[in-house]
């Protein structure tokens, strides 16, 4: 674990929330950063909040990250699956811990993603909470500032809550190349300064994390979980897929 | 021109708005939200019209108006609103209405679940509806293919005067690629529609959309009329991939989703010493039948490779004619194979075993 990442972490608060544009990199981001944490020796659950999008979600890798010591909160059983906006009651526990826990939250996509925040505000006072938008300059809508701007204002409006800072992700899947995310971290940063946030930290694919030469903020290389059932090493159980 | 990431069933969108699309129709349903979110932003901004309807049934009819107008028109969904819109695509294939359906399939019968599959093939390739009618079928495998193949899709059912439906699933639809996209969205096309309800300006008759025809004598030339259509579709209108059928003695058949996971195979196969190759359908109706013929000439066996029964393997099989075994290997419910075991089954075909269907 590099230096970077330590102070990342420094003075986090105990929840962090990851919101950003369907396809931003929420859930890849999260899983990541709650791994990190957890390597840094805390004690991490990861809490499910994608209630519109049954594709692709944190619950989807639940075993895989329990075997590395992470606990994953989401729907139980059938539930799992439903087309159905349904929570764990395990949230509330994560949320009204007192003790050196840290809950790490995935929400689904845009405001429409957000809209769950809003039912646990009164646990999300400021200073307690991290709310980080994510932020991919390759996605649709989020390719320039006024597109982020709009981007955060409607989580914000949705959420009932305030976002804490941006997280720099310009990607272009398995196509991202250096100049790929220099771009694209070049417009986030720029745009973070207009609204007066942090960018806290950048995500790149592991690979790539050595050779991007960005100093501004902390790195968090990404080791990708999600796979498409024709890449090689995937998981041979149709994961992400439901 | 710029790179940008985007999900399947946003391309879908902006595909269509590309294509001169200004139009859309529909009801929300799993796993094709997305689509749906992406045009009601989108089409406003080109001064366009997105309608979320009461209903699948409201919903294409009202495409069955906007296409009887003369309007670049479409409306999506998932298998159980396809299913409920059937009279609606019958009505529009009996008026002939150019309009673009998208089946973002999922697992069925019934309410099934929200899962990928491809289980509608029948229902797509065959009419699904009542009465004596096509639909051109299209399968994309790519994000890619489905920004390009929007605007072929408009263009055959302007073209044919036909209904085109997109058939892909929620792999499809939720997986994101890198696509090219014009950062300008292009003026809407102006495709001359002389039988267009769309005002008499100074024409000496009234056009009437309609697919009644009380006289048996009207109905049977309409139904002969098109069927010379439909003929000529399947002449013109065959699209396909092959991938590595030189020298190929295992030739796999598959489309969409699964296409993606058997080209994946085929790498496979062949550094292990097995001859396989692949066919894609990229029209599921015209099927590639003649193609398919002219392969199975040169190969020891098929194997057919979907997600779901065994649909598609009936077009092969028909296409085959019994000259070589065809295999097929399925995964249904919303279960996606994976290359490892379709891998294990062209080596248990290749080794001489294997289930023909």
């Amino acid at each position: 674990m590099s230096k970077v990442i330590e102070v990342m972490f420094k003075n986090l608060s105990r929840i962090t929330i990851f919101s950003g544009g369907f396809g931003s990199g929420k859930t890849e981001l999260t899983i990541n950063f709650a791994l990190a944490l957890h390597e840094q020796g805390k004690k991490v659950r990861v809490v499910d909040l994608d209630i519109i999008n049954p594709y692709f979600r944190t619950r989807a890798v639940r075993e895989r990250l329990l075997n590395r010591g992470v606990e994953v909160i989401s729907p139980e059983g059938k539930l799992a699956g439903a087309d159905v906006p349904a929570l764990n009651p395990a949230v509330w526990s994560v949320l009204q811990e007192h003790s050196a826990e840290y809950g790490v939250f995935d929400a689904g996509g845009g405001d429409i993603g957000s809209i769950i925040l809003g039912r646990f505000k009164k646990y999300l006072l400021p200073g307690g909470y991290n709310l980080f938008l994510v932020v991919n300059t390759c996605r649709p809508y989020t390719r320039d500032p006024a597109g982020i701007i709009s981007m955060l204002q409607s989580i914000e409006k949705a959420a009932g809550v305030k976002v804490t800072g941006l997280v720099s992700n310009p990607n272009l899947g398995l196509e991202t190349t250096v100049e790929t995310i220099r771009n694209g971290h070049r417009v986030i940063v720029e745009t973070a300064a207009r609204l007066g946030l942090p960018v806290v930290f950048l995500g790149v694919r592991e690979e790539l994390a050595g050779d991007v030469g960005i100093v501004d903020v902390p790195v968090l290389p990404l080791k990708l979980f999600m796979r498409m059932p024709w890449h090689d090493n995937h998981n041979e159980k149709t994961e992400g897929l439901h | 021109m710029s790179r940008v990431l985007m999900k399947g069933n946003e391309a879908i969108g902006e595909g269509a708005v590309q294509a001169g699309c200004r139009y859309f129709f529909g009801y929300p349903i799993t796993p094709q939200s997305e689509l749906t979110h992406y045009l009601a932003k989108r089409l406003p901004e080109v001064g366009g019209l997105y309608m979320q309807a009461e209903s699948e049934v409201a919903s294409i009819n009202m495409v069955y108006g906007a296409a009887g107008a003369g309007a670049r028109v479409m409306t999506s969904s998932s298998g159980p609103g396809i299913s409920l819109m059937q009279e609606g695509i019958s009505y529009l294939a009996g008026a002939e209405l150019p309009c673009v359906i998208v089946n973002m399939m999922r697992g069925g019968p019934g309410l099934g679940n929200i899962a990928p599959s491809q289980s509608d093939y029948f229902q797509a390739t065959r009419g699904g509806g009542h009465g004596d009618y096509r639909t051109i079928t299209l399968a994309p495998n790519s994000v890619q293919e489905i920004i390009d193949m929007m605007k072929k899709a408009f263009d055959l059912a302007d073209k044919y005067r036909n209904p085109v439906i997109l058939m892909a699933d929620g792999v499809m639809g939720q997986m994101m690629e890198p696509v090219d996209l014009d950062d300008e969205a292009p003026a809407p096309e102006v495709v001359s529609k002389t039988w267009a309800a769309d005002g008499m300006k100074g024409r000496g008759h009234k056009n009437i959309i309609n697919s009644l025809y009380v006289v048996p004598e009207e109905l049977e030339r309409h139904n002969r009329e098109l069927g010379r259509k439909y003929a000529e579709i399947e002449a013109r209108e065959v699209m396909l991939e092959e991938y590595r059928l030189d020298g190929a003695e295992v030739a796999l058949v598959a489309f969409g989703t699964t296409s993606r996971v058997c080209r994946a195979v085929v790498e496979r196969a062949r550094s292990r010493g097995i001859p396989a190759g692949l066919i894609r359908p990229i029209a599921l109706w015209p099927f590639p039948y003649d193609f398919i013929a002219a392969v199975a000439a040169g190969v020891k066996c098929f194997l057919v490779v979907e997600m779901n029964m065994g649909q598609m393997v009936e077009d092969v099989q028909m296409a085959v004619k019994g000259l070589v075994p065809v295999h097929f290997y399925g995964r249904c419910g919303g279960m996606v194979p994976a290359a490892g075991d379709v891998l294990k089954e062209v080596e248990t075909i290749w080794r001489g075993g294997g289930e023909q269907k």
